[in-house]
């Protein structure tokens, strides 16, 4: 009997524990709407990323067109039959085996041939993924948290 | 008064909850509705589309790095049918700039069935044609007018070659099928080509890592010198002229790798109009003479006879041979080349005077199994495994074969009765200038892909004599030419080479009157750079091959070694003994 007493003495007011109540489920739904505002920005980001990833894989098929036209012109500007007749009207003409010289050079080496050097590694650009594709949410926090929410 | 906010509240709550079940209940509802999946078909309309990519087709470098075949923007001219504003104005514009008729673009435009979209109208547009197209359609919508709408064009790549006909014969075509025909574009094809991949290409920008990177075709380097090439080219039609021979073939090889520098033949085409193969050619076989086509090379052949009877110990340099003009084998009567008898002669007199008799002589005496065992070594009858499309095998009549008869190893030993390539025989002299090693004769130099480079190494062919009978063969082969002052011949440079004059099989015995001159020789004779063989098929101003193949060798050897830098020999050896 003693013990209810002391309980019902301290036992809070009803109205204070609706409130208590209502401020937790009011955190939890900033909470979820905090959690759902992020996403959506992560999300939008991606997309807009996505986007300029579709746009620029567009521009790189024109662009690897384009090279190649344009290797294909520089063949035919360089093309055996061209350079010969540059030569002619230059007023060069074959060199006729009498008329070389052989000099020995020390340490000379016959260079490589250029196309043999100048191989890209195009899978190198593949590489570059955005990191929008890779990070997870928790990641791209702590990511945000070491920059100080620096872009 | 509490009580009764609270009976309010709770039925603000439940109002409230049922509005969410509701629509959570219709959501629910409609997803699993008959229409959904409809709505979902109509959805995946738009969230991407099938796209075939093409992988651009690798480029074919010479190895010097210029380009041999590469690629440039085509296009396909079609209407877009729902964009269809005016089909007699653009029936008239495409009509004009595209050579086609006004009646055939409009029956295209306005006969076709329901369910098409979309008309091709041409297909591999010149660039050019297509930007004054363009201009035109840009004009008129700068000023409001839309009866062009519809026009479409869709960019893709065609082969191109600007060397036109160089090295056509090596490097093959491909026709608009996107395959490779002949030479490198056939024997490459799936390398240069790469994979075409057709994939979904989702809309949805979340996925556009999903769309796969589709390599382009892997790049290759031949190893032809393409300087080498357009000299040897233009030595050769030279030559048909001078001689009035009907085609001819000239290759160029490195002894010591098997690197195809050159290699010409006749007709060639120009590749940027393959259409023309059908008008040049009969068969396959002639489009490319060295690799495609075997033929009876006639005494070429003898330095692998003497080779093996010198290797097999038969014969040394020095033994002497009485000829008398003519030899009996197999109830046949052999007879030299001019029916003379030339006495007595040593082996280099032999070969100097190409004479038959003595490779009968040589050939029995070491008798069936000894002289085939070193011709299959030679690599005769088998494919030298060029990397080049069709290759011939050639025949070589073993004891065994139903049509093989004694006399065969009297007529074998000089040429006669055995077919080989051109290739096959330099393979087979490569040993010669190689310390008795073939190799193995290949035209791609290396493979260019994803920024590394693979180097194809040399292959060892065989090694059917030894490194003493390779240089003796040498030497007697130098001093055979020196001596009958040869027009081979290259000044500042010992050369050692075989002539060969063979008359021509038809189905009625040998043709008299028409021949194949031929002429494989290589030098410096010390250290062997170059290696070239000639053939020129029916010359009409000389039968002989001394008067026709031996000059032209002198010609393109000069031109290989100002090309490839050989000084001559006096130069060269004071140049390495300092």
């Amino acid at each position: 009997m003693q013990v209810t007493q002391i309980i019902h003495a301290y036992k809070q007011a009803p109205w204070r524990v609706q409130r208590q109540y209502t401020g937790a489920f009011l955190l939890i739904v900033i909470g979820i709407a905090m959690i759902a505002a992020l996403y959506l920005m992560v999300s939008a980001r991606a997309a807009i990323t996505g986007r300029e990833i579709q746009s620029l894989r567009d521009e790189i098929i024109v662009t690897r067109r384009i090279n190649a036209d344009l290797e294909a012109r520089i063949g035919d500007l360089t093309s055996t039959s061209a350079m010969q007749q540059r030569a002619r009207q230059l007023n060069y003409r074959p060199v006729l085996p009498g008329e070389l010289e052989y000099l020995a050079v020390p340490n000379f080496f016959v260079p490589e041939p250029a196309i043999l050097l100048a191989a890209q590694d195009t899978t190198e650009f593949e590489r570059i993924v955005p990191p929008e594709y890779t990070q997870s949410l928790i990641e791209w926090f702590d990511e945000r948290i070491r920059l100080g929410g620096a872009q | 008064m509490r009580q009764q906010y609270a009976i309010r509240s709770l039925f603000l709550i439940f109002c409230f909850a049922l509005a969410g079940l509701s629509i959570l209940a219709q959501m629910i509802r409609i997803q699993n509705s008959e229409q959904a999946s409809v709505f979902l078909s109509q959805g995946d309309l738009y969230a991407g589309e099938f796209r075939t990519f093409y992988p651009e087709r690798g480029l074919i470098y010479d190895r010097n790095g210029y380009l041999l075949a590469g690629n440039r923007t085509v296009y396909e001219v079609g209407v877009n049918l729902s964009d269809l504003n005016d089909p007699e104005s653009v029936a008239y514009s495409l009509s004009v700039h595209l050579g086609l008729t006004y009646d055939e673009v409009y029956n295209r435009l306005t006969d076709f069935p329901d369910t098409w979209r979309y008309v091709v109208i041409q297909d591999y547009v010149d660039a050019d044609v297509v930007a004054s197209l363009q201009e035109l359609i840009q004009q008129m919508k700068d000023v409001g007018d839309r009866r062009l709408n519809g026009i479409a064009f869709h960019p893709h790549f065609q082969r191109s070659y600007p060397e036109d006909t160089l090295a056509s014969n090596v490097l093959g075509f491909v026709a608009r099928d996107g395959r490779g025909y002949f030479g490198i574009e056939e024997k490459y094809n799936d390398l240069l080509a790469g994979n075409p991949v057709q994939v979904w290409v989702p809309s949805d920008p979340n996925k556009a890592t999903e769309i796969p990177r589709v390599p382009n075709g892997t790049d290759l380097a031949l190893t032809i010198n393409r300087d080498l090439q357009a000299r040897v080219e233009s030595i050769l039609d030279d030559s048909l002229a001078q001689y009035g021979a009907a085609n001819g073939a000239i290759v160029v090889m490195d002894p010591h790798n098997g690197e195809i520098l050159a290699m010409a033949t006749t007709p060639r085409m120009d590749l940027n109009n393959y259409n023309a193969y059908f008008s040049l050619y009969d068969n396959g076989s002639q489009y490319n003479r060295v690799v495609n086509m075997a033929y009876e090379p006639g005494s070429v052949l003898k330095i692998l006879t003497m080779a093996a009877a010198i290797d097999n110990g038969t014969v040394v340099p020095q033994t002497t041979f009485l000829d008398t003009g003519s030899i009996q084998i197999g109830g046949a009567v052999v007879w030299n080349w001019n029916r003379d008898s030339w006495g007595l002669q040593d082996m280099t007199g032999c070969l100097q005077h190409s004479l038959n008799v003595c490779m009968t002589w040589l050939s029995t005496q070491m008798g069936p199994s000894v002289f085939y065992g070193y011709m299959e070594r030679f690599g005769l009858g088998r494919r030298t495994g060029i990397d080049l499309a069709d290759e011939a095998l050639g025949r070589l009549k073993t004891p065994g074969d139903s049509d093989w008869y004694i006399v065969d190893l009297g007529t074998n030993a000089f040429g006669q009765g055995v077919s080989v390539t051109a290739m096959q025989m330099l393979m087979a002299s490569s040993a010669f200038a190689n310390d008795g090693k073939m190799v193995t004769p290949h035209v791609l130099y290396s493979m260019l892909r994803d920024g590394h480079q693979y180097n194809v190494p040399s292959q060892h062919g065989g090694s059917p004599i030894s490194a003493q009978t390779a240089r003796t063969l040498n030497n007697m082969l130098a001093n055979s030419l020196e001596a009958e002052a040869s027009s081979a011949l290259l000044p500042g440079y010992r050369v050692a080479g075989k002539t060969g004059t063979a008359q021509i099989p038809t189905d009625y015995g040998y043709d008299p009157s028409k021949t194949n001159a031929s002429f494989i020789g290589w030098g410096p004779v010390d250290d062997p750079q170059f290696m070239i063989y000639i053939w020129l098929q029916q010359p009409t101003s000389s039968p002989w091959s001394s008067e026709t193949a031996a000059p032209v060798f002198s010609k393109v050897a000069e031109q290989t070694v100002i090309l490839l830098n050989i000084p001559p020999d006096n130069v060269r050896l004071a140049l390495s003994s300092k």
